[in-house]
């Protein structure tokens, strides 16, 4: 390793380490990350009930002794559902979907909003107004509504044709704010010293200008995170989620569909909880991570 | 003077006080309002499909016969006694009660014959089917008329009789105008009928789209002070409105807070809690006609084999479905007719599972399909006879079976048929069916099955089931396997065609219950349908009301909304 690659590396090193200490110090970032952790943890605990014994698998696991809906018992902790399934079981497996389904969501309408975002910025001219109408078409198009009408048209959907939806409506954005930062730095003397040295147009992009835009491009992700949970768990509530899949907004279709939303808090309450706070913690994070990105934010003795 | 103005004044506000809580409690409760979950999509009545549209149009529109509460037999309705049948002629004679429409005019032989020539000669999808096989409508005078029949058909009186008449006046210019547009069909369906003229106990007087629909009293109906069948008729109530409400909740909520006063519209299990323990509610729970099945598509691999069928048979707990999915709010059923249809229903039919646990379920299965030369790399049983997740089952010719979609309803039309879906995948996911569910919104899922027969399995249900069992002959026969026939499966057998046709000509009832009994014998041996369960109706309505008449199917019926009155 040259001497000069191990001192850019210290050099990343040593502003993610301040990058930390200032995300670290701000109690809505902490407040976030906390959350964050527990749903993690849940995700990690959903693979054990149904180690414990069938009866836990949230799905088709299903108590002998129990025909209906109960409340909360040492079995069963935070009750069972009308069949007799573990709501506990559920709740975590929702937690998994909920990873998931976020940030598999997010990171796919990262992807296509930081490459348009970049190649518009970059490119300019008819590129750019082609590309960007392309988005404000897109942008502008009630996604919850569109994906509903596609999934009545073709049948119930699978949970990464969801996904693939959601990232697929989602993009515009993030297009628009990394389009924005690459046409102030493609005006910049290192990309013309790049140019003039022979690089090519995909090195410019890739090389130069993707790594300054990635910690926005990973900002937006954390809102993103959010707003993709919350479009699958509507999805799931009004009845066009994947049925094999065991979310918090299936759960709540469940809870409705069945009559028990009035019936059973214990049932109601916790996925409802559960999709308020995991969407506060990845919004809480991105705040968060949005003062460590943007000085201008910062207070006054933070500023680095 | 002014003494006696003070008089006057406090004399009518003691009148006013007095009778006037009374009076506008009388004006609220000689209206019932009935709640229903969607809006009844039209007023034609050879349109109407969907069961809102159905059930206000029951109220205006009148059959000759319906069937009476108690003993289900057909009971003179429109018609005066019972049809005579002669044998010679293959015909039957109605002859009909003095009844006028709702504008005044008589009710004649006149508009039967229309309406059976109408239903003939546009050949009215619902109808035609039922009235095909009448080869001539006769108006013998006013009052009286005769039906000639092509050939002896058993169907004619319990099937044919109850359907709806209606006026001559009404439709005959919309029928004519009809017959001169290039699809005289469509152009009939496609008729947009804003006062619908019948003799029913209600007519229509005002229909706000998205929110609402009143209809108001007959004062012309033929059984307004009548006894039939030892029911004295009303209607006791001015006016019926019907409200919509998107949701159960709602609806419940407007139940429980007065706002309503019977909920047209089968309750969750759930809901059932929370209504018992309201006072002003009262639940009814009544027996349904139906039948909820699994249907496979025998018209190809790998369920054209009746033995994969069984076992698949095998391997569906029905009691788990009525226990835990339904609440114990339904019950198993062993045959494609219930079993409360005792005169009609087989006994000594296959149990397949019945009463098995999971593990033995898996055993008996797997052992029935190893017997017929299917195979497993690892099999579910191993050779200690204990389960174990297997692989893939291979068919006989030592393929693997290929992936199979069970369509379902979507969890939001029917969540009971969605998840017996899911548990049927699972099960039989545990002898290496690679089975998925898929529910499917309910118009794709019907053309799918009935239309381009493009499907492996689909769960659906006939929610009210004819008490005739003719229908076994419509399901099964056949000449119904074909595009938007009713034989969705494809089965083909000429043995159950041969009876199915004994049975339909069959006019001694001993001799075609003993036809329809090897019929169901003959299905459940084959299983081409998986019969699931049969969900109890659950009702609720008002205590403000009384006089409702429970029968199978619940109190939705006319002669419920013929005598219910408010509570003095």
């Amino acid at each position: 390793m040259s001497k000069e690659t191990r001192s850019q590396k210290s050099y990343t090193w040593q502003r993610f380490l301040e990058g930390w200490s200032l995300f670290y110090e701000n109690l809505v970032g902490r407040i976030g990350l906390i959350l964050l952790l527990v749903f993690g943890l849940m995700a990690v605990c959903s693979y054990i009930p149904p180690l414990i014994d069938p009866m836990y698998h949230p799905m088709t696991g299903v108590d002998p002794d129990v025909f209906r809906s109960t409340p909360p018992s040492a079995a069963h902790w935070l009750g069972t559902d009308n069949i007799g399934r573990d709501l506990l079981s559920q709740l975590l497996t929702g937690a998994r979907i909920a990873f998931l389904v976020g940030i598999s969501a997010a990171f796919m309408s990262i992807v296509f909003g930081t490459l348009i975002g970049m190649i518009a910025g970059y490119a300019g001219r008819l590129t750019d107004s082609l590309l960007m109408r392309f988005a404000d078409m897109i942008m502008v198009m009630p996604s919850l509504l569109v994906v509903l009408l596609l999934s009545s048209l073709f049948g119930q959907l699978n949970i990464w044709i969801i996904v693939l939806l959601i990232a697929l409506f989602r993009w515009p954005g993030i297009s628009r704010v990394i389009r924005a930062q690459t046409l102030s730095l493609k005006e910049r003397p290192f990309i013309d010293t790049a140019r003039v040295a022979g690089a090519s147009n995909l090195r410019i992009i890739f090389r130069h200008i993707l790594p300054n835009v990635l910690p926005m491009a990973l900002l937006y992700m954390t809102f993103r995170v959010t707003s993709a949970i919350i479009v699958e768990a509507a999805l799931a509530f009004l009845g066009f989620g994947d049925p094999n899949t065991v979310s918090w907004g299936m759960m709540l279709q469940w809870v409705w569909k069945t009559g028990h939303m009035f019936q059973a808090p214990y049932w109601l309450l916790p996925p409802g909880i559960c999709i308020s706070l995991i969407t506060l913690a990845f919004y809480m994070i991105g705040r968060a991570m949005e003062e460590v990105l943007d000085p201008r934010l910062r207070k006054e003795e933070q500023k680095v | 003077m002014r003494h006696q103005l003070y008089r006057a004044f406090f004399a009518a506000a003691f009148l006013l006080l007095w009778f006037g809580p009374g009076i506008s409690a009388w004006a609220q409760d000689s209206t019932l309002r009935i709640g229903i979950s969607e809006e009844p999509r039209t007023l034609n009545i050879w349109l109407a499909s969907d069961a809102n549209s159905r059930k206000v149009l029951s109220l205006i529109y009148q059959p000759l016969y319906n069937r009476d509460p108690e003993t289900l037999r057909i009971s003179p309705w429109l018609a005066e006694s019972l049809p005579e049948y002669d044998p010679e002629t293959v015909s039957y004679t109605v002859k009909l009660r003095p009844a006028k429409w709702a504008d005044g005019s008589d009710v004649t032989a006149d508009d039967v014959v229309f309406t059976v020539n109408l239903i003939q000669k546009f050949k009215v999808p619902r109808y035609y089917s039922k009235w095909s096989f009448v080869r001539e409508v006769k108006a013998v005078d006013k009052r009286t008329v005769r039906f000639f029949l092509k050939e002896p058909k058993a169907i004619f009186a319990t099937r044919t009789l109850i359907n709806y008449i209606v006026s001559r006046k009404e439709w005959e210019p919309l029928a004519k105008k009809a017959e001169t547009q290039e699809k005289p069909l469509t152009a009939l369906l496609n008729t947009k009928v804003d006062h619908p003229l019948g003799c029913g106990p209600f007519v229509l007087e005002e229909w706000r789209e998205g929110t609402s629909l009143y209809l108001k009293k007959n004062p012309h109906f033929f059984g307004q002070g009548q006894s039939i069948n030892q029911r004295k008729l009303g209607p006791h109530v001015d006016k019926i409105l019907f409200k919509i409400y998107g949701t159960a909740d709602v609806a419940i909520l407007g139940l429980k807070k007065g706002k309503i006063d019977f909920l047209w519209w089968a309750i969750q299990p759930g809901y059932l809690e929370g209504l018992k323990d309201d006072e002003k509610v009262k639940v009814f729970l009544s027996e349904k006609s139906a039948l909820y099945f699994m249907g496979y598509n025998v018209r190809k691999e790998p369920f054209s084999d009746p033995v994969l069928r069984r076992a698949t048979a095998t391997l569906i707990d029905n009691n788990f479905f009525v226990k835990r999915v339904l609440q114990g709010y339904a019950s198993r059923m062993d045959s494609i007719v219930p079993a409360e249809n005792s005169f009609w229903h087989a006994g000594n039919l296959p149990d397949y599972g019945q009463g098995l646990s999971r593990a033995e379920r898996i055993r008996k299965a797997s052992a029935l399909l190893r017997e017929k030369g299917y195979s497993w790399d690892t099999p579910p049983v191993d050779d200690s006879g204990e389960i174990q997740t297997p692989s893939s089952i291979r068919l006989p010719n030592g393929r693997p079976m290929q992936k199979f979609v069970i369509l379902t309803p979507p969890a939001d039309y029917d969540p009971n048929r969605a998840t017996c879906g899911l548990m049927i995948q699972e099960w039989l996911n545990g002898i290496g069916v690679p089975a998925i569910a898929r529910p499917m919104s309910f118009g794709a899922l019907l053309q799918t099955v009935k239309g381009n027969h493009e499907f492996d399995a689909f769960i659906l249900g006939y929610g009210r089931l004819s008490l005739d069992p003719d229908y076994l002959r419509s399901f099964f026969h056949s000449s119904n396997d074909k595009s938007r026939g009713w034989n969705m499966s494809g089965y083909r057998n000429p043995e159950f065609d041969r009876l199915a046709e004994a049975s339909v000509s069959a006019m001694d009832p001993d001799k075609r219950q003993d036809l329809i009994h090897k019929m169901q014998q003959i299905v459940m041996r084959d299983v081409p349908y998986i019969p699931l369960y049969k969900p109890q109706v659950i009702e609720a309505v008002s205590r403000q009301f009384t006089g409702w008449e429970q029968m199978v199917g619940g109190i939705g019926n006319i002669w419920s909304l013929c005598r219910v009155k408010p509570v003095d």
